[in-house]
C-alpha cells in the first residue's frame, strides 16, 4: 500500500512537471495508400493532470493534412479510440462541405477530453485514424466502420441541394431574397430548442412516474419511399425509450438504411427533435417492415425547467436504396412549418450561413458561383 | 437466573374466593397451576372456607357480635398492616410492565397500517413497491458481476461516452450554437462550424459494436 501511493506521489510530481506531457500525445495511424497526409499536428494546450482519484486529460490537436490524391476531396472521417479509457465507446470527427483540390491543404481539429482512474505509470494510447475519405464523384476511400460514406455522402447531398436552392433564389429575387432567407435561416437558428440528451441501451424507465405507451403521430413527406404506417414508445416524464414503428417500402427499389425523425412534444406544447430511429434492413417495393430499438433518451431537466413528453411525431428523415442511392427530403418538404421550426439546417446551409456573418453578401454569393 | 413473581395474599385469598377479575383471574391461576407454594396457599383458604360453611350452627346463642364484628375488624387491620411490613421480604411484588403494552400497540397498529396500504394501493405503485422490495433482497444476496452500462451524453457543448468512471468527451470550442442529434442504434453527434477554418465539423461518439 505503502509502494502504491508513493508510485502516485512521484507520478504527480512528474505529471506536474510536465515530463510525462509526450507520453499523452495520440498516435496517427494512418493506411500507406491514404488520399491524406498529415503535414504538421500542433497539440499546444494540451495537458494531463490528476483531479482527485482520476487522472484528466485534456487533448487538443490542430493537424495541417494535405490532399496527396488527383481528387478533389469533400468530406473526410477520422476516428478516435482510447481502448484503455472507454472500452465500450468510441469516437470520430468529420468535416464536411469541403472543396480540396489535388495537392491542397486544410486544416482539422480535435479537440478531446478523457477521463479514467489515477494508474501512476500508465500512459493514455489515444489512436487517430482514418475512417474514410469522400471524393467530389461520390467515390470513397476507407474501412468506413464507422459508415462514415453514408454521413459523408449524405452530408454531399443535402450541401448539392441547399447550393441549388440558393443559387436559384439569387437567379429569381436576387440578392436580396438570398439575404432575407439567410437572415431567416439565422432567426431560426437562434429560436431552436437545443437539450441535452442522455441515452442508454436497454433496461427500464428511471423515473418514478407512470409510463405509457404514446401511439406516434406521422408527418407525411409527399416523395418520401417509405411510408409510416404506424408506431409507438414508451414515456415517463422526461423519458423516451424502445421505440418501435411498422413502414412500407412504396417506392420501385430495395431500401437497405432509413432513418426516422422523432419528435418530441411536452406538456406546454413546445417541440423539439428528439433524435433519429435508424433501420438496416433489406425492405423490397411494396414490402412491410418494423423497426425496434432498445434505445432509452433521457431529457434532463435544468434548473427551474420542467420537462414531461406528451406526444410524437415521426417523419422519414433519409433513406438509403439497395445501388447506394440516397433519398433526402427536398426544400419544399423542409418548407414545412414544423419541420422548419424544429429541424435544424442542413451542415452546407450552416457553412453558408456562417461564411455570410464573416464575408457579407457579396462572400456568399461568390462561393455560391463556385459550384 | 429468572425470578419466580408470585401474587400477594390478598390477590390469592380474593382467587380462593372467586372475586378477581377476568384477566386478573386468568393470570393467578395460570401462576398457581405451576407454583406449589401459592397452590398450597389457595388451598389452604379453601379449607378455611369449607370448615366455616360445613359448622354454620356451632356459633353459639348468646355470642356478643358488636364485639366480635370489632374484634375482626381489629384483626384484619393487624393483619394487613402485618402484611405491609413483611411485602418487601417475603415475595417480590409483580411490578407492571408498561414496554410489553406499548409494544403490543405497535405491532397492532403496523399490521392496521399494512393491511391498508395493501388493500389501497394502486396497482402500478405497488409494482414499483414489490420491485424495490425485490432489489433490496437482490442486495442482500451475494453481488454477482454486473456489466458496465455505457451511456451517451449529448450537449450543444459536448458529447461524451461514458462508462462507470471512464469517460470520453470531443468539445467543440465555441459555446452554445452545435446541433445536437442523437442515433437510436449507435451514437450522437454535435455539429458546428468552427469561427476561424468555416469548416462543418460533426463530432460524434459511439457505442462499441
Amino acid at each position: 500500500m505503502r509502494s502504491r501511493l508513493a508510485v502516485a506521489f512521484l507520478a504527480g510530481i512528474l505529471l506536474t512537471a510536465g515530463w510525462l506531457s509526450a507520453g499523452i500525445l495520440p498516435k496517427i495511424d494512418l493506411p500507406k495508400d491514404s488520399p491524406v497526409a498529415v503535414l504538421s499536428s500542433d497539440y499546444g494546450d494540451s495537458s494531463e493532470s490528476a483531479r482527485g482519484g482520476a487522472m484528466l486529460l485534456e487533448l487538443h490537436a490542430a493537424l495541417s493534412l494535405r490532399n496527396s490524391s488527383q481528387r478533389r476531396i469533400r468530406g473526410i472521417t477520422m476516428v478516435v479510440t482510447a481502448q484503455d479509457v472507454t472500452p465500450g465507446g468510441k469516437g470520430s470527427v468529420t468535416v464536411t462541405s469541403l472543396d480540396v483540390g489535388p495537392g491542397d491543404t486544410f486544416p482539422m481539429r480535435i479537440d478531446l477530453r478523457l477521463l479514467r482512474p489515477l494508474q501512476p505509470g500508465a500512459g493514455i494510447p489515444v489512436l487517430l485514424g482514418l475512417d474514410g475519405v469522400l471524393f467530389d464523384d461520390l467515390g470513397f476511400y476507407g474501412p468506413d466502420k464507422l459508415n462514415s460514406r453514408r454521413t459523408l455522402t449524405l452530408c454531399e447531398w443535402e450541401a448539392r441541394r441547399d447550393r441549388l436552392y440558393f443559387k436559384g433564389l439569387l437567379a429569381s429575387g436576387g440578392q436580396e431574397r438570398l439575404q432575407n432567407e439567410i437572415l431567416a435561416s439565422m432567426s431560426r437558428e437562434t429560436d431552436r430548442p437545443n437539450l441535452d440528451v442522455q441515452m442508454s441501451r436497454g433496461g427500464r424507465s428511471t423515473n418514478f412516474e407512470p409510463e405509457k405507451q404514446v401511439q406516434f403521430a406521422f408527418l407525411r413527406l409527399p416523395d418520401s419511399p417509405i411510408d409510416p404506417l404506424e408506431g409507438m414508445a414508451r414515456i415517463a416524464g422526461n423519458e423516451a425509450r424502445a421505440p418501435r414503428l411498422e413502414v412500407r417500402n412504396r417506392s420501385d427499389r430495395t431500401v437497405r438504411y432509413m432513418e426516422i425523425g422523432w419528435i418530441l412534444q411536452d406538456r406546454q406544447g413546445r417541440e423539439f427533435l428528439a433524435g433519429s430511429v435508424p433501420a438496416q434492413i433489406q425492405l423490397a417495393p411494396g414490402q412491410k417492415s418494423q423497426i425496434l430499438s432498445d434505445t432509452s433518451l433521457k431529457f434532463p431537466q435544468r434548473p427551474g425547467q420542467t420537462l414531461s413528453i406528451e406526444s410524437m411525431t415521426g417523419f422519414v428523415s433519409n433513406v438509403e436504396f439497395s445501388d447506394g442511392s440516397l433519398w433526402i427530403p427536398n426544400r419544399a418538404d423542409l418548407a414545412d412549418p414544423r419541420l422548419k421550426r424544429i429541424v435544424g439546417p442542413s451542415a452546407e446551409e450552416q457553412r453558408l450561413v456562417q461564411l455570410y456573418r464573416r464575408k457579407g453578401l457579396k462572400g456568399l454569393v461568390e462561393e455560391l458561383k463556385k459550384f | 437466573m429468572r425470578q419466580t413473581i408470585h401474587p400477594g395474599e390478598t390477590r390469592l385469598a380474593l382467587y380462593a374466593g372467586g372475586d378477581l377479575g377476568f384477566w386478573e383471574k386468568h393470570r393467578v391461576r395460570s401462576h398457581v397451576s405451576r407454583c406449589s407454594q401459592c397452590r398450597t396457599e389457595v388451598r389452604a383458604f379453601h379449607s378455611v372456607e369449607e370448615a366455616w360453611t360445613d359448622q354454620p350452627a356451632v356459633t353459639p346463642l348468646d355470642a356478643n357480635f358488636a364485639r366480635l364484628a370489632q374484634e375482626m375488624t381489629g384483626n384484619i387491620r393487624v393483619g394487613l398492616a402485618a402484611g405491609e411490613c413483611i411485602a418487601g421480604f417475603e415475595k417480590t411484588v409483580a411490578k407492571p410492565r408498561p414496554f410489553h403494552h406499548a409494544a403490543l400497540a405497535l405491532i397492532a397498529v403496523s399490521l392496521i397500517v399494512c393491511a391498508t396500504l395493501w388493500l389501497n394501493l394502486p396497482r402500478r405503485q405497488m409494482d414499483h413497491l414489490m420491485s424495490a422490495l425485490g432489489q433490496v433482497q437482490d442486495r442482500v444476496r451475494p453481488a454477482a458481476p454486473v456489466p458496465d452500462v455505457v451511456v451517451i451524453e449529448a450537449s450543444p457543448s459536448s458529447i461524451q461516452v461514458k462508462t462507470n468512471n471512464h469517460a470520453l468527451s470531443l468539445l467543440h470550442p465555441q459555446s452554445g450554437g452545435g446541433t445536437v442529434s442523437m442515433n437510436t442504434q449507435d451514437s450522437a453527434a454535435v455539429r458546428y462550424v468552427d469561427a476561424d477554418s468555416g469548416q462543418v465539423t460533426i463530432n460524434k461518439v459511439y457505442y462499441a459494436q
